[in-house]
């Protein structure tokens, strides 16, 4: 096929019509209002950089960058080595490995919203429930704190992904020669020493793939924010996401949001451009 | 030694079976408590049920008008799926086939607009496709292609790569047309990718909450769009939302269940590649 | 090349696909939202093409069922109309969903609206309904906020009141006289006597204040003590460019009192738990709510809904002592965007449902509303919290409702959310008055 060839462009052009559309085109169409005052439909004025001015200088806004940051690393550190213990159990030679599997991987299957709701109900009636059972003053009232909204928030992010990420660590887990364990066994070598030795270098570079998943995961989440806490209290659990939304489809500052939206997208791709390149160099390195 | 051995996997199957325990459990409360009263939820949540009562799945079932929302999802879902499928392979073996800068410059396209959040676009793409009337079903389809093409053109570009040219030009010889030499020889090759297209996407967009509540009306809305119904503003209906939930969880369970070999595999194989 | 002609072929048909399917997506768009309605089902495409479609999008979720056998009764008589109901109360609120309605171009004939600011707002999309009977019917001061030139804009739906309401066999065992607590001294007087007996009356607190619903505060509570401020007039507070918060002593202190005599925490309190869980199986004494609560309550418990509750005005001291705030929570409005035959259709439907007989059975016996219209036998209204309001309503002791006329999200997303800041410790009341004036200001510059 070469660029000539009809065939080749007829290939191509669905897929790169529906991305133009979808994507591209809107994205520059959004990012050219961002410089006026678009509401939507019409502009009228050309205002420059007023927007993204006005973008550092809302309080909501920057909270929100702050708690998903905050939510971001809490999330990636919990996920990961979470994940990676479940992998480690569940590549142990058990009868029940399959069906931990199974287990551990089934909340990635059902959408953000409905975990979200789920586990609405467990914070406010469950862990009240065995709170009173058990006196424990903590589990009580669960978010309707800023913190326990927050920990809400990291502990469905970390129930729901964690099974995910550990199937990537077990595809890892599994590329570790059979023959390289059993030589260190006989060699007298601990389960903890086998681990750390053997097994943790070769899974090295799972964790650059894991922790880019996490990390784009915890920047855009929407469903679970929404249906677990919807930004309450005071809208002091309202991550990046959610705030975009409120600020485009409550209060209708169309203009305003895609400023936002446009800040959004250069933290984001900033994370994924450093992430491949880290990943590139060290390939080299080795 | 052989007794350690045994001793320490007791242990670990021990502790496999609490983790899975804790895991399982908002699955137990949920389920538990849709078949209590409302008056039992509030009195005792942890407890089983006094009387199981199916009324509450009754009512959910009518008021999430489940059925057309069961069929709105598989609409979207399979449409969406089977679009994406045909279009990204055949873009990726163009691409892949193609081995001018130009090719390789779109490819890169393909691959950079994975960098752009959803929610960046969100706000112009609504606008747009309020303007020329596309936002319905059919909207939400095409842009399901617009954005699920990206990751699925690079993973079958990858695939594609794996088969030697070789056989496109013994085809071409024959006098096969590239339409076919796709469709009866390649295609069929790329079945393993395709498998872990079809559940990445399917698990993405069955699940998608954000972009159909801003294209769909009610009368098309998905499962996820339904499970607002019982959150209302005055009232929070637990008894109703809790079987609710679980009726939402049920087809995914199902399919998980006799599945979960390929979907484990596909996910696997969508993440580390 | 044989093969691009079929590729070129398949996305013929592929293209012709989408656009039939754009197009009848189009064409049912009319019958939107019957899912969710009348039970009239999605079939009705066929015969859809002679009849007068009109969509109602509405957002009372609590009497959602009622009023969709009202709707088929009256399709069943006129089988000329077919109206197909949306209901939208969902979390996500009725009014972001309506102006997502409104731009997907997807606009109902018959909406809802609260007051004065969203009159301003959705001003493009009503139709004058003073030519309806209904409007000439309603009762006054209940088209306050809607009338303008002599046009009237909406049709209430209902009289709503709020303030206190308590249980009355704790009141007895504990031997108090609601008809006496009208001071905050009073009050607070009979919220220790409460307390201290708490345990042999089974109580977990005296009060329940759900601090996560920021209507309950922003809107009913804070409305008691700004009001009075702008002469208990709707839109006096619509003009006003700026608030004062002339009462701000004691709306502090209704706010402190039932905070300190709450179930804890506060903020993790919602409007379920308040009225279901804890007000309706007796294990608090007094909640602030409106009449809206007695179908919830008569679920839960049909005798203690009956006979054990009653409402009294929350405490003001000044003027407006013993008034109870009654207003209209929503206007039924017509889109003026919609043809003449869907306009005529809906006026004509609003005009059956307030002043046909089988109309008003329906409001007094279903819906369980406060009639805010004449013509309608007031002995027969339903509940004794309704009963309430309506004897505090014929007094002339009431008070409006304010927060219909303030800064579009001024109550909730501003002063509610201040309070939810001050009950968790992270400002001082003034300081949170203070950021609620400067919004106010700013708003109405």
């Amino acid at each position: 096929m070469t660029n000539k060839n009809i065939s080749f462009w007829l290939f191509i052009l669905p897929a790169l019509f529906a991305l133009s559309v979808v994507v591209f085109y809107p994205f520059l169409y959004g990012f050219y209002y961002t410089f006026t005052d678009w509401n939507g439909l019409t502009a009228t004025t050309f205002l420059g950089f007023e927007n993204y001015i006005k973008v550092f200088q809302d309080e909501s806004f920057t909270d929100a960058i702050w708690f998903t940051i905050k939510f971001a690393i809490v999330s990636i550190i919990l996920v990961n080595i979470i994940g990676l213990g479940l992998a480690v159990l569940v590549t142990q030679k058990m009868k029940i490995n399959n069906g931990l599997r199974t287990i551990f991987f089934m909340p990635n299957l059902i959408g953000g919203l409905i975990l979200g709701f789920i586990w609405q109900f467990i914070f406010k009636s469950g862990f009240d429930a065995v709170g009173r059972l058990l006196d424990l003053e903590f589990l009580q009232g669960w978010l309707a704190t800023t913190e326990t909204g927050f920990w809400g928030l990291v502990i469905l992010n970390v129930w729901q992904y964690a099974g995910y990420i550990m199937i990537i660590y077990i595809s890892y887990l599994q590329s570790v020669p059979e023959e390289l364990l059993e030589a260190a066994e006989i060699d007298g070598a601990s389960v903890f020493q086998r681990f750390w030795r053997i097994k943790f270098p070769l899974v090295a570079p799972a964790f650059t793939v894991s922790l880019f998943l996490t990390l784009s995961n915890a920047f855009k989440l929407y469903d679970q924010n929404l249906a677990l806490t919807n930004g309450g209290p005071y809208g002091s659990t309202e991550m990046l996401a959610m705030e975009i939304y409120q600020t485009a489809f409550s209060r209708y500052e169309m203009a305003f949001a895609q400023s936002k939206a446009v800040i959004f997208f250069i933290l984001v791709a900033a994370v994924a451009v450093t992430q491949v390149y880290w990943n590139k160099k060290r390939e080299v390195d080795m | 030694m052989h007794q350690k051995k045994k001793r320490y996997k007791m242990w670990l199957t021990i502790i496999g079976l609490t983790i899975a325990l804790i895991w399982l459990s908002p699955f137990y409360l949920m389920i538990v408590n849709a078949f209590k009263t409302k008056f039992d939820i509030f009195n005792n949540v942890l407890a089983l049920p006094e009387a199981f009562t199916l009324d509450n799945f009754k009512q959910a079932y009518i008021d999430l008008d489940f059925l057309n929302a069961l069929t709105n999802s598989l609409i979207v879902s399979v449409s969406s799926i089977l679009i994406i499928i045909i279009f990204s392979s055949m873009a990726a073996y163009a691409l892949s086939r193609n081995k001018s800068r130009l090719s390789g410059g779109i490819f890169l396209i393909f691959v950079a607009a994975m960098l752009i959040p959803f929610q960046s676009v969100m706000i112009p793409l609504i606008s747009i496709f309020g303007k020329v009337n596309m936002l319905n079903t059919s909207g939400l389809i095409f842009m399901y292609l617009g954005f699920g093409s990206s990751l699925s053109i690079f993973l079958y570009h990858g695939a594609v790569k794996g088969i030697p040219v070789s056989l496109d030009e013994a085809a071409m010889i024959d006098g096969a047309s590239r339409w076919t030499i796709f469709w009866k020889i390649i295609f069929p090759m790329l079945k393993p990718i395709t498998m872990t297209v079809m559940i990445l996407n399917v698990i993405w967009i069955w699940n998608d909450y954000l972009l159909p509540s801003l294209v769909l009306s009610q009368a098309y809305a998905t499962i996820p769009l339904r499970m607002f119904f019982f959150f209302g503003q005055y009232t929070k209906q637990w008894h109703l939302a809790l079987a609710g939930l679980t009726l939402a969880i049920i087809p995914v369970i199902l399919i998980y269940f006799f599945a979960q070999k390929h979907i484990i595999k596909g996910v696997a194989d969508g993440a580390v590649k | 090349m044989k093969g691009n002609w079929k590729l070129l072929l398949v996305g013929l048909v592929a293209f012709m696909l989408v656009l039939t399917a754009c197009a009848s997506d189009t064409v049912d768009e009319g019958n939107g939202g019957n899912e969710t309605g009348t039970g009239s089902g999605s079939d009705s495409g066929d015969d859809s093409t002679d009849k007068v479609n009109v969509d109602i999008f509405q957002f009372k979720v609590e009497f959602k069922d009622q009023f969709e056998e009202l709707v088929q009764l009256y399709m069943n008589e006129n089988e000329d109309v077919n109206l197909s109901v949306q209901t939208v109360g969902g979390g996500n609120d009725y009014a972001a969903s309506l102006k997502a309605q409104m731009a997907s171009g997807n606009e109902p004939v018959i909406f809802n609206i609260g007051g004065p600011t969203e009159l301003d707002e959705y001003r493009e999309y009503l139709t004058d309904l003073s030519d309806t009977e209904a409007a000439s019917l309603a009762l006054d001061g209940t088209l306050n906020g809607v009338e303008e030139d002599g046009a009237v804009y909406g049709l209430p739906f209902a009289q709503e009141g709020y303030g206190l309401i308590y249980n009355k066999e704790i009141f007895d065992a504990v031997g108090i006289d609601a008809s006496t607590l009208t001071t905050f001294d009073a009050l607070e007087a009979a919220f220790k006597q409460i307390d201290e007996q708490k345990d042999e009356l089974g109580l977990e607190a005296v009060v329940a204040l759900p601090a996560s619903e920021l209507w309950v505060m922003g809107n009913h509570l804070a409305n008691n003590y700004i009001a009075p401020e702008f002469n208990n007039d709707i839109l006096t507070a619509f003009e006003a460019e700026s608030i004062s918060f002339e009462y701000a002593d004691q709306m502090k202190r209704m706010l402190d009192l039932q905070n300190e005599y709450s179930v804890q925490p506060v903020l993790s309190l919602d409007y379920s738990m308040q009225v279901e869980q804890l007000f309706s199986t007796g294990k608090v004494a007094v909640i602030q709510q409106g009449n809206w609560i007695y179908p919830t309550v008569e679920q839960m418990d049909e005798d203690f809904a009956k006979n054990g509750i009653g409402m009294m005005a929350m405490p003001f001291e000044g003027d407006y002592e013993g008034h109870l705030p009654v207003g209209v929570p929503q206007y039924w409005v017509v889109n003026q965007n919609a043809s003449d035959e869907e306009i005529q259709a809906a006026k004509a439907f609003l005009d059956w449902m307030y002043t046909s007989d089988t109309g008003k059975d329906f409001v007094l016996d279903e819906f369980k509303f406060i009639p805010a219209y004449d013509g309608y036998d007031a002995s027969r209204i339903a509940d004794p919290l309704s009963q309430d309001v309506y004897s505090y309503s014929v007094d002339g002791k009431t008070i409006g409702w304010t927060f219909m006329a303030t800064p579009v999200g001024w109550n909730e997303d501003v002063l509610a959310t201040e309070f939810q800041k001050y009950l968790a410790g992270d400002t001082t009341f003034d300081e949170a008055l203070e950021v609620a004036k400067e919004s106010w200001a700013s708003s109405r510059q």
